[in-house]
This record gives C-alpha cells, structure tokens and sequence, in this order.
C-alpha cells in the first residue's frame, strides 16, 4: 500500500486532466482552477524545504570547518537579513506584521537588497554570456567535422546579415535559412520532443515510468 | 489601499492644479464638429444570436447582416460609423451590479480600514495645525510639479485635507465595514445572482422592467460580435447560463443621438458544453498512441526484443563514470531549472537514477545541486534509491543533492562555484536549461570536464552543441531516458513513437498531394482534408 | 594569509571607502546621500566581484556568490510566503488571519485544508520514519502536470504540427506554360517560393527520421538521416548567430552601470 498508493494518485489525477481537456462545462473547469491552486500552494510549503537543506549544508560546513566555510556564513547572513526585512514590518526600529500591498514588498530595506545586490549581480551574471558566446564561437571555430562545420557557416551567415561589406545578397540568404531550413528543423524537433513528452507523460499515467519516485 | 489614496490625491491635486490655472485663456478646442446633421442610417438586419459553442458557458454569438449605410459600403450614405451591441438587462440585474459593488467595497476596505483610519485622522489633525511639510506624512502624496514637497503652499493643503477626507468618507460612509458586514453583504450578493436568471427570463425587453446597456461595440464591416461574459459572479462582466437574453445592435453615427437600433434577438440562453467537439482530432490522436504505447509495452513485457539504435550521447555516460573514477573525481549532474513536474525533469531523474547507480557501483563522488525544493527532495529519493540498488546504502548522505536558491543566475553563481573549486571529471546537464545554459557549459569546458548535455528547451540546444563534448538533441533525451532505465518495458513507448513519426509522415504526405492535386485540378474539395487536423482553442 | 592577498585587500578596501565618499558627496542634496553611496558603491562592486571569475576563482566571486545564493533563496521564499500563503490560501480558511495579514476576505473554502495537508506531508521527508508520505503530494504534482502535458503536447506539437506541414507546393500555379514564361530566380518569385515548400517539406521529414529510434539508419534512410542532421544543425548555427547581438548587448547594459551610474564618466 505505502508503495502502490501514490501511483494510484498519479493515474487518478492525470487521467482527470486528461479527461477535463475534452470537457469545456464550468464544473469541469472549476475542479481543474481549484487543483492548480493546491499546486501553488503545495509549491509554497516546500519552500520550506530548500531553505532547510540550504541552512543545513551551510552550517554543517561552518560547523566542521570544511574548505570555505567562511562564506556559507555569508549565505546565512544574507538570507536572515534578507528574510528577517522580507516578513517583518521592521522599519525605524518599530516592529509590526508587514502589510501586503498591490505594489508588492516595499520595506525599504528589502527593496534595497533587491536593488543594489540581487539586480546587479544577476545582470552581470547574465551579461557574461556576451564572453562565452565568444568564446564558443572561438570553439566552434576550431571545428573539424562535416557537421561542425555546417553550424559554424550557418552561424558567421547569420552573424554578419547586417555587415555592408558583404553587400545585401547575405541579408538574404540569412533570411531564408532564418525562413527555410530553420522553419523545417525547428518543427521536426518539436514534432519529436512532443512525442517523446507525450510518451514520457503516458507512462507515468500509466505507472509504468517510475524512477522519478526513486523506484526502477 | 495605499494606491487608493495615491490615486484620490493625486486627482483632487490635479483638480487643484486646474484651479491654479484658472486665470490663463482657456484651450482652443481645435477638434472639428460636424454641424450638418445625420439622417437616421439604415438599420442591421437578420441579427441571430446563438450559444458559443465548446465553452464553459457565459458566452453567446451574435451575427448579421451590416446596414446599407455602412461605412465600408460604397453605394450606401457611408454613414455608419461602428455598431453598438446592447444587451437587455432586467431591473434586478441593475441591482445586482450595485450589491456587487458594495460587497467588493466592504470585502476589500475591511481590513485596510483598520490601519489607515487613524493614520489619516491624524494626519488631518497634523494639516489642521498649519503643517506645510507633505513628506512627514504617513503615506506619500504626489504632488505636481514644481510644488515644493517641505513647504507646500497653504491653498495645497487645502486639497490635501480635502481628498483625505473624501478617501475617509468614501471607506466608511456608505456602509458599515465589519467582520460581520461583511458576510452580510456577501450572502445578499451571492442570494440576488442565484436569482438572476429568473428575473431575465421572467423580463424580457417587453416587460418594460429593465433597460438596454451596452455590452460592447464593433467596428464597420463587421458581422459578428463575440459576448463572450465572465463565470466569476463578483466580476462586473458576469453573464448568467439559463437565462433568457436579449440583444439588439444599434447603427451608429458620429452624432450621438442618431443611431438606428435593429430588431430585438432573442431569447437566447448560454450554457458550457460537456464536450468539446472540436477537439475530437485530439481525442483520437490519444486513442491511438495510447494504444500503440501499450501495445508495444506489453510486447516488451513478453520478453521481445526491441531495436534500439545506439545514441553517442548515452554510450558517454557510462564511459565518463569511468573516466571520473579513474580520475578520483567527482561527477556534477545538473537538473536544470525545470520543476518536479516538467518531464524533461522527470526524464533526467531516469538518467540520473543510472548514473547514481554507477556512481556508488565505483564508489565515486557524486554532487546534485537543485534549483526547486520538490526537485531536490525527488532528487534524494532517486539518489538514495539508487545507492541501495547498487548495495551500498551506507555511501549515500543526504549532502550529494542539496538545494541551492530559485533563482536563475545565482543558482548559476554557485555552479559555476563547483565546477572551478571541485574539478569534477564529468559534468552532465539533463532536463530544462534557459539562458544560463551556456554560462554553465562554457565554465565547464574551460576547467577541462567532459560535458554530456540534453535538453527539451530547442533555443539551447545549440549553445550545448557548441559547448559540449555529447549533446542529446530533442527526443534523444527521452529517449536516452527510456534507454537508461534498464528496464525493456520503457521501451516499448520509444516504439509506439516511432509509429506517431511514421503516421505524421503518411498524413503529411498525403496531405502535400491533396493540395497539389487540389490546385493542379481545380478540385479544391480536396484541400478539406487540411481541416480534418484543426483543433478548437 | 599571503603577503599579495593582503595587499589586494586592502587596495581593494580603500577604493571602496574612496568611492563611498566620493559618491556620497557627490549626491548631497539628495535623502541619506552616504546611504546611496553605499548602495552603488556595493552594487558597484558586487558587479566586477562577478566579472573577476572570467581571470580565475578567486576570494571576491566567492563572497558575491554566497551573498547571492542565500540573499536571492530569502527573496523567493519571503515572495512565495506573500503571494501563495498570505495571498491565496489564507483568505480562504480565515478571517482572523485574514485581517492580521491585510488581505481582503473571501468565501470559505475547507477544501483548502488539504493542500495544507498535502504540504505538510511533503514536509514529512524531515523525518526519517514519515519520509514515506512526501510520495503523496508528489504523485499528484506529478500526475496533474502529466495529465496536462499529455493532451496539451499531443495537441500543440504533433496535431496542430500535421495541418502547418500541408504547404501547398504550387503557388500562385496557372499552368506549366505561365510557370516557365515567368520563371526568375527572386527571392519572391514563384520559383523561389515553391523551392522553399519543398525544402521545408523535405527537411521536416528528413529530421523525423533523424528521430527514428527503432531502425537502423543505413541505405536510404540513413541518407534521409543524414540529410536531417546538417538541416539541425544549419538550424543550430542559425540561432546561434542570431543571439549573438543580443547577448552583446547584456554586456552593454552592465558597462552602462559602472561607468554611468557609478564612475559618472559619461552621461
């Protein structure tokens, strides 16, 4: 029972969504919008989890020691403070429940993480993808294979569509394999993944697929 | 809350603005007014109204025929400007929106009230003694420009004092707003729409007792309007199954007051449909590969051997387990930022059910850091599952997979983090990637690992391809999944996808001849077999 | 620690005090201008800590990595605490809290109770004896977003794929005679667009047999395959290039900060 039990559950509640597609009616429907809440809600309880594990590999680290174990205090500190300014009203030193407004978290301190250590770290994050397209590029460049060498012509096609001195033909001929090729490949791929998802969702219908319940 | 004040103010401020402004010349009105006058055009004829169909309800269809005089129509007067949709509305429904609007108010005033009542009292207080300073108030106040907000003009203040006592007065005058008021206005609300139907079906545009409103507008040409109303009772758009309805469609012109209305249609009622016809294809579709999955799992089962053609990708996993343990290095699996519930997710868990598996079978160290909660607890579960598989469930500890943060690039931060502190040998990429996809990649090929990577999310594909030593493209990934599983059964549906393939070939071939035969001949009945593929939205 | 690492340190250290100062001067007139020096000086810093990782690993990387990991981890926390608790649930169980937390009241629902318990059980993997229970809320996670990617895939990527794939090979088609009197070789002209139907038929079945697992890819259909392969990856390289520029400008963007809103050097 503790190990047919979920399986039972995966097959009830995926054959209801599959059921709920072909039936338009609002009672189907309201069942279907009252389950995606439970999932948002269930969503937000294990939150709780990824903090716990967060918070125990980081202490566990400080408390034996290990390589680095400065910095996971760094990580705590910055996700108390970040937590404490987040659920606590806490501002010219008075307390309260914080209040909830439409314009979202607006404790000042929050909003300042926010600004000035999650946004630019993020953003540079995000920005050094502008040196490893680079320096993929420059890997790619080294390709010796009949296929590496396809991708990279493709690529220098498209890369230089706008550069006047090739004149406007290679405008052209990036636009039609934007157009042409790409439109073919992309759709034999999604054709494929569709399948391959749709068979993967099936057999986890089905119980047939189960490792993702740590069971072979 | 806040943002109710804000706005208040800042309307009674821009009233307060325009009373500034009174002793400049007043703005030429520089539109143009046609003064000649419109004849009546002529009226929409043939209105039908029918309920929309596959829907959940609320929704109705309304088609005609346009007034001669429409503006599209060249030997008519042109003078048809847009057509107005009115819809009859009992009494009771009037009285219905009111009951909505004052439940909405007490439902969403109640608790707001009880903290901002006092801080508006006492900023009033504060304005009555002289105080010019806007910024010492509790709440911002936005103020137009140039006005100094340390030392704001009296005449200022005024308005300031003037909307915060409209905001007060607007919260509590009407009504009284209290836990139980609350409910109470709830319960009529809820008992008035629970009666609506009977009052529309009980009085119709001939009763008298009600009026037309106006329930949208079209613009000239147009022939059918989509009434489409919300199922949600406290929405104002709300439009009630069962009842009788009643529409008319007005032809408008740039005069107000000139418009022809047409012949009332109706009654007509909505109401949800328990199938959705126009997804049919759909239905068969999963008949068939349904089917076809079971059909050739069951073969499996038997005990038949299924051709499964080799994928270099898979073939690198095990290698690179060796190479890792040879190494004496460890093995960086990455899920992605998919959910649990993604099955490219879930297809990475096989994969990474095999890997642990060989993992503990070398007993080489293995690091999964996750990106969703859900994710790293099925992640433990695989793990340790697997650990035991392979007989050694004292290896396992709870610190191979940990969660990290959820958010995109400082997950990205701290992989990156491992891959240039721990070196690992190997590092495999399965489920859902976005952007981070070659930052992650290209970090790991410059500290010198091997990469097999797969991916459902078709924008990244590339970047691994580029980046990486393996990359399974698309499908492969499930298929790698269904291989990687060890069991024959997972690849039963790999055959019955085969079959799909095949059937997507035969329809789309046989639907390129229709068409060509269709345009070569002139028989273009023949291009309907396109239709047969349609689905409803 | 090394002699070079304490000299960095404290090079490192004194700009940031110099530009704390710099910043907050230059801002007087402002509110808490020594505060908003602060801020972008840090932001400042935070943003060459992360760039120092493409020279090597190295002491500051780390220190914005690990602010960032727990930092960012409190942030979706303190958000999912907000909008799915508070916002969602709580309405729907009690006005009490309701009130306590400032949102507006909705009707009672106790079928709300059980995500709640479906939550707490997923909790349940805390404890070594109840680990078991976690499976519950899982499976039906797992089989709700199953059910709906089975229809919701079938339909967009295989059904709605079979009515695109009919192109019609003849455009515009009057007759072999009109064809061959009007033939050109532009990029709009008939030839051209017909050409690229053919093109696009041909190469979607080519990458479907690329995907064929089941079948050896030898004689003409390992042609076919191989055909399929070199459409992917023209495709590959395709997008590849097209996100270069893009990405470039990310970098723009970030450069714009440090020189603009930090150094002041350009306006």
């Amino acid at each position: 029972m503790r190990r047919q039990l979920p399986f039972v559950l995966v097959f009830l509640s995926g054959f209801f969504m599959i059921f709920q597609y072909f039936v338009p009616h609002q009672k189907s429907e309201f069942v279907y919008e009252f389950l995606l809440d439970w999932l948002t809600i269930i969503g937000g309880f294990a939150m709780a989890l990824g903090i716990w594990s967060l918070i125990r590999v980081s202490y566990d680290r400080i408390k034996r020691q290990r390589e680095n174990w400065g910095y996971s205090v760094i990580t705590l500190t910055g996700l108390f403070l970040m937590m404490f300014f987040g659920i606590t009203n806490w501002e010219d030193g008075s307390f309260g429940v914080y209040i909830y407004t439409a314009e979202g978290l607006s404790n000042s301190m929050f909003v300042h993480f926010f600004d000035f250590i999650l946004i630019p770290i993020q953003a540079t994050m995000f920005s050094l993808l502008a040196f490893f397209i680079a320096s993929a590029a420059y890997r790619a460049f080294r390709a010796r294979s009949v296929i590496a060498s396809l991708l990279l012509l493709a690529a220098l096609i498209v890369m230089m569509r706008f550069n006047p001195i090739f004149g406007a033909w290679i405008e052209t001929v990036a636009n039609w394999l934007m157009n042409v090729p790409n439109l073919a490949a992309q759709r034999a791929i999604v054709i494929g993944l569709g399948l391959g998802m749709v068979a993967t969702a099936l057999k986890i219908i089905l119980g047939i697929e189960r490792g993702y319940m740590g069971q072979g | 809350m806040t943002y109710l004040l804000r706005v208040l103010l800042t309307l009674a401020l821009l009233t307060g603005t325009a009373v500034f402004a009174q002793g400049e010349p007043p703005a030429v009105d520089t539109t143009l007014v046609d003064t000649t006058t419109v004849a009546p055009p002529a009226p929409v004829t043939g209105l039908t109204g029918k309920d929309r169909d596959n829907d959940h309800g609320h929704a109705i269809e309304l088609t005609w025929t346009p007034s001669v005089d429409d503006l599209e129509n060249p030997s008519g007067a042109r003078s048809v400007l847009r057509y107005r949709i009115m819809m009859w509305k009992p009494t009771e429904a009037y009285r219905v929106d009111t009951l909505r609007q004052m439940y909405d108010m007490v439902r969403s005033n109640y608790a707001p009230i009880r903290v901002y009542k006092p801080l508006v009292d006492s900023a009033l207080i504060l304005i009555d003694q002289g105080m010019v300073d806007v910024s010492a108030l509790p709440f911002e106040v936005l103020l137009p420009e140039g006005i100094n907000r340390t030392d704001a003009p009296a005449e200022m203040m005024k308005y300031v004092r003037k909307a915060l006592q409209d905001t007060l007065a607007a919260m509590t005058a009407q009504v009284d707003i209290s836990k139980d008021s609350v409910k109470v206005f709830r319960s009529n609300f809820l008992a008035a729409v629970e009666s609506l139907p009977e009052a529309f079906n009980a009085n119709g545009p001939s009763s008298g007792h009600g009026a037309w409103d106006s329930v949208g507008a079209e613009v000239p040409g147009a022939t059918f309007f989509r009434h489409a109303g919300s199922k949600e009772e406290v929405s104002p758009d709300f439009l009630p199954d069962y009842a009788d309805l009643y529409y008319r469609v007005d032809a408008a012109t740039s005069d107000p007051a000139v418009y022809t209305a047409s012949d009332v249609c109706g009654p007509v009622q909505a109401s949800g449909q328990w199938y959705n016809s126009g997804r049919t294809v759909v239905l068969i579709s999963v008949i068939i590969f349904t089917i076809l999955t079971v059909v050739f799992v069951q073969q499996a089962r038997r005990g038949k051997e299924l051709y499964v053609r080799p994928l270099a990708g898979i073939e690198a996993v095990d290698d690179a387990i060796g190479r890792a343990t040879e190494m004496g290095k460890p093995i960086l699996y990455v899920l992605g930022l998919g959910a649990a519930s993604d099955i490219a997710t879930i297809a990475s868990f096989t994969i990474l059910s095999r890997v642990a598996k060989r993992v503990a079978e070398y007993q080489t160290q293995l690091i999964v850091p996750t990106y969703d909660p859900i994710v790293m607890t099925v992640a433990q579960e695989v793990v340790k599952s697997s650990y035991l598989d392979a007989g050694r469930p004292d290896d396992y500890n709870e610190d191979i997979v940990y969660f990290v943060t959820q958010s995109q690039f400082a997950y990205v931060a701290a992989v990156n983090g491992v891959m240039l502190r721990q070196l690992p040998a190997t590092n495999v990429y399965m489920g859902k990637f976005y952007a981070e996809s070659l930052i992650l990649a290209e970090t790991g090929a410059l500290a010198g690992s091997i990469q097999i990577a797969g991916t459902d999310e078709i924008a990244q594909i590339p970047f691994f391809v580029v980046a990486c030593d393996y990359t399974l493209i698309g499908e492969e990934l499930y298929a790698a999944s269904a291989y990687l599983g060890g069991e024959p059964v997972l690849l039963g549906s790999l055959k019955a996808q085969d079959y799909a393939k095949a059937l997507f070939v035969v329809c789309a071939v046989a639907g390129f001849l229709t068409l060509i035969l269709a345009d070569a001949t002139g028989a273009h009945w023949l291009a309907q077999f396109k239709q047969w593929f349609m689905v409803a939205d | 620690m090394k002699k070079t690492s304490v000299i960095i340190l404290s090079g490192v250290v004194i700009l940031f005090l110099v530009s704390w100062l710099v910043k907050g001067a230059s801002l007087s007139g402002e509110e808490n201008p020594y505060l908003q020096g602060f801020l972008t000086t840090f932001a400042a810093f935070l943003t060459l800590a992360v760039f120092s990782f493409l020279y090597r690993d190295n002491p500051f990387y780390k220190f914005a990595e690990h602010l960032f990991v727990g930092a960012s981890a409190a942030y979706w926390m303190t958000l999912g605490f907000w909008q799915t608790l508070v916002k969602k649930l709580i309405p729907k169980l009690s006005d009490g809290l309701a009130n306590f937390f400032e949102v507006p009241t909705e009707e009672h629902s106790y079928w709300y109770f059980l995500p709640v318990i479906l939550g707490l059980l997923l909790l349940m993997r805390l404890s070594k004896k109840g680990g078991w229970l976690s499976r519950w809320p899982l499976a039906f996670i797992v089989g709700y977003t199953a059910g709906i990617n089975f229809v919701g895939y079938l339909r967009s990527d295989f059904v709605k794929q079979v009515s695109s794939t009919f192109v019609p090979l003849l455009i515009d088609w009057q007759g072999v005679g009109h064809f061959f009197s009007n033939f050109s070789l532009a990029i709009d002209g008939q030839f051209v667009m017909m050409l690229a139907n053919v093109v696009i038929f041909v190469g979607v079945l080519c990458g479907l047999v690329y995907f064929f697992f089941s079948k050896e890819h030898t004689g003409l259909f390992g042609t076919a395959s191989r055909v399929g392969i070199w459409i992917l990856m023209i495709t590959f390289g395709a997008s590849f290039g097209y996100t270069v520029m893009g990405r470039i400008s990310l970098l723009v963007g970030r450069l714009t900060f440090l020189f603009k809103d930090w150094l002041g050097l350009i306006s």
